[in-house]
């Protein structure tokens, strides 16, 4: 294709000065020889250039000024081009311009030097979209950096169940390079003790879950806690749907929780011996109803203890106490279901709490089974429990009230164990309590913070 | 390996001559001096190479924490004199390579016996407390080492032909891609931030050899109070302005370069 005769000229200098990139001409030293009139408008420069503004580095900004001398202008000479160079045009009056610019060094017949000739386009949607890139890339090797030197295993497994990732943390823990886990079954390369096929029975057992945990001891008899999560969405055609497998080593932790296991036994077995021993001694010395009184007490005591459990999710913690246990022990000697109504939530007890609790409602049941509602064969109790928030522990009422029992008539003087009600409940717990003699049945509140 | 094999080191000229040594700045390689060092090959015994991690260099041996000291570089000039066993030597550098020759002169006073700078800066940065102006604000350097992370200069075409199964070394590869500047991108980054961010002012004012400094009028990156400062607090320093532009004489303006290293190395 060519021009119309006569037209080739204007056509040509339109093309150049309107071109839709920048053209710029230099000398081989960088002094500017020509700008088109593109160039000249994204500069934000005056029709014929800028006087202070002479040479092509010059419409650069800084760091693209110093880019110029160190690697463009040495490449021109060199190798007689540049290409694709992403730099920032210095704008007057206005924000930096995004630029990619080639060049190429025009020579005379005897190879020497004459000019620079440079095209300039408008980079601003592809800098933006690289700069996106690079910040992904960025974040990418962040995480990349934290998953490789991560203490734990962290790996990537497939749907089927094949390794796909195996991190550094692999490696030291499960002492196998990533070439010999790479593409093999995952419950292959991390052998479970009695967890033959482990994967695809937990995977298959998560369903909506976010993720499942579960211990583990490894064949190299080391204690994991091994966490399996999706990764990506799922459901999506045509998406992968691979899982990420991480592996902690609580071999210490395992170790730590069973000696304190046996401790804790040994101790519970410890205390319940010596009562057993403190109540013979009581049967010896004391007469029949006194020492039956002091034993049964001791009893209520050791009953405390046996309730005492550890939640399985809170090793380490202090063993605490489910309240429906306690009453439900304390109940038992005096008819159980048949004279109690018991209604309330779970609520978790400290060891001390439910110490003292245990010795409160035996004397309240002793009280009911001597003078209250239980001494007829009518009488109910009737004890409801409230507990504020969410979880098992927070501030707690427990209510005690005596129905269908002979009509009350409050006491002269205060037994031993109401005074030991008040000893345990307030003196120890700090507990608020109150208790009404109202004249169709015996009622005691109390109410503390329980856990 | 060899400091000769690792720095990609060239030897020219008699064997009995004065030696002179070329070290490229920035940016490059040893080809930047391809119009001034043949100029001196019937006189001397000239040695071009490139800095560790530049150019034709063994890049493995480019250890960022080793390199982010100047006086490494420096070292391994050192290390090549030593291999030569160059003595009474003539260091000629460009921009950063002059802060290099200038540490390896003052490291070894009893090998280096002349400093031909072309276009030094003893710190780019400004530093405003001590009155200095180097030329350049932090933001600015920041800004390069951002430049220098997008324009990665054919480094990454360099690998695409194995992937596609071609060889590298195909000529229409090689004219295609960027071949000249070349550097692993990483290292252009560590590197860059190591040339402007060093401060060599305090080695500058204890240069143990005669300095001759080669600045041009209208140096970008080297404004004209850089080059007084040298003149002035610099022992036995000579400094000669040339009428040009750019940072870099030795390519733009060769013969001037040759004429002035000439006179004053007396061989003319």
């Amino acid at each position: 294709m060519s021009f119309e005769r006569g037209d080739g000229l204007d056509v040509a200098t339109e093309l150049i000065e309107d071109a839709p990139c920048g053209i710029a001409v230099t000398d081989p030293d960088g002094r500017l020889r020509y700008v088109n009139k593109t160039l000249t408008q994204w500069l934000g420069l005056p029709p014929g250039g800028d006087p202070s503004r002479a040479t092509f580095a010059s419409l650069l900004t800084g760091p693209g000024r110093i880019f110029y001398d160190t690697h463009m202008a040495p490449m021109m000479r060199l190798q007689g081009f540049v290409r694709e160079i992403s730099c920032t045009l210095d704008v007057q009056d206005g924000p930096p311009l995004p630029v990619m610019l080639s060049g190429v060094a025009r020579r005379d017949a005897q190879g020497v030097c004459t000019r620079f000739d440079y095209t300039v386009f408008d980079a601003r949607e592809r800098r933006a979209y690289e700069e996106a890139l690079r910040r992904a890339k960025r974040e990418a090797g962040e995480l990349a950096a934290i998953v490789s030197s991560s203490p734990n295993a962290i790996l990537r497994v497939d749907s089927g169940g094949c390794v796909r990732s195996w991190n550094n943390g692999a490696v030291r823990l499960l002492g196998r390079s990533a070439e010999q886990a790479l593409g093999r079954p995952v419950a292959e390369a991390i052998q479970l003790l009695d967890r033959p096929d482990w994967f695809m029975r937990e995977a298959r057992a998560l369903q909506d879950e976010a993720e499942i945990s579960f211990e583990a001891r490894h064949a190299s008899a080391r204690d994991f806690e091994v966490t399996l999560a999706p990764i990506g969405e799922r459901g999506l055609p045509g998406a992968s749907e691979d899982w990420s497998v991480i592996l902690r080593d609580v071999t210490r932790r395992k170790q730590a929780e069973r000696r304190l296991q046996v401790i804790f036994d040994e101790m519970r077995h410890r205390m319940k011996n010596t009562l057993g021993v403190v109540a013979g001694i009581a049967r010896q010395t004391l007469p029949r109803p006194s020492a039956e009184q002091l034993v049964s007490r001791l009893q209520a005591l050791s009953s405390a203890h046996d309730a005492l459990i550890r939640p399985d999710d809170d090793i380490g913690s202090e063993p605490v106490v489910e309240i429906g246990a306690l009453l439900a022990f304390s109940c038992k000697a005096a008819g159980g279901p048949a004279r109690f109504v018991i209604q309330g939530p779970r609520v978790r007890l400290s060891a001390r709490q439910a110490t003292s609790m245990s010795m409160a409602l035996h004397e309240l049941v002793t009280n009911a089974l001597k003078y209250g509602a239980l001494s007829s064969e009518q009488g109910q109790v009737r004890v409801d429990y409230t507990l504020d928030g969410s979880g098992e522990t927070g501030p707690f009422r427990l209510r005690w009230r005596e129905v269908g029992g002979p009509p009350v008539t409050p006491p002269t003087r205060q037994g031993f164990g109401s005074k030991m009600i008040g000893l345990v409940l307030q003196a120890e717990l700090g507990a608020e309590v109150r208790s009404e003699f109202a004249p169709e049945g015996f009622r005691f509140e109390v109410a503390f913070t329980a856990g | 390996m060899t400091a000769i094999l690792r720095n990609n080191v060239d030897v020219d000229g008699p064997v009995s001559a004065g030696p002179m040594v070329f070290v490229h700045g920035f940016g490059c390689d040893r080809s930047m001096w391809r119009d001034v060092a043949p100029a001196f090959v019937q006189t001397h015994r000239i040695v071009t190479y490139d800095l560790t991690g530049m150019g034709g260099s063994d890049l493995s041996a480019y250890e960022p924490r080793r390199y982010a000291d100047l006086q490494s570089h420096a070292d391994d000039l050192l290390e090549i004199l030593e291999a030569l066993s160059l003595r009474d030597v003539c260091l000629v550098g460009h921009s950063i390579g002059a802060s290099i020759a200038l540490l390896a002169a003052n490291r070894a006073p009893e090998r280096v016996s002349r400093l031909v700078m072309v276009s030094p800066s003893p710190a780019f940065l400004d530093d405003a407390e001590a009155g200095y102006r180097g030329g350049f604000g932090r933001e600015e350097i920041e800004g390069l080492v951002g430049l220098l992370e997008e324009n990665q200069l054919g480094w990454s075409m360099q690998m695409a032909p194995t992937i596609t199964g071609q060889p590298v070394e195909a000529p229409s590869t090689e004219t295609l891609t960027q071949s000249f500047c070349r550097t692993d991108p990483e290292i252009a980054r560590h590197f860059g931030r190591v040339t402007f961010f060093s401060d060599r002012r305090a080695d500058y004012e204890r240069a143990a050899c005669p300095v001759l400094i080669l600045h041009c009028s209208d140096d970008a990156l080297v404004p004209m109070n850089v080059a007084e400062w040298m003149r002035d607090r610099v022992p036995d320093a000579t400094l000669e302005v040339l009428e040009a532009s750019g940072h870099s004489p030795h390519m733009t303006v060769p013969d001037k370069v040759v004429k002035t290293i000439r006179q004053h190395l007396g061989t003319a």
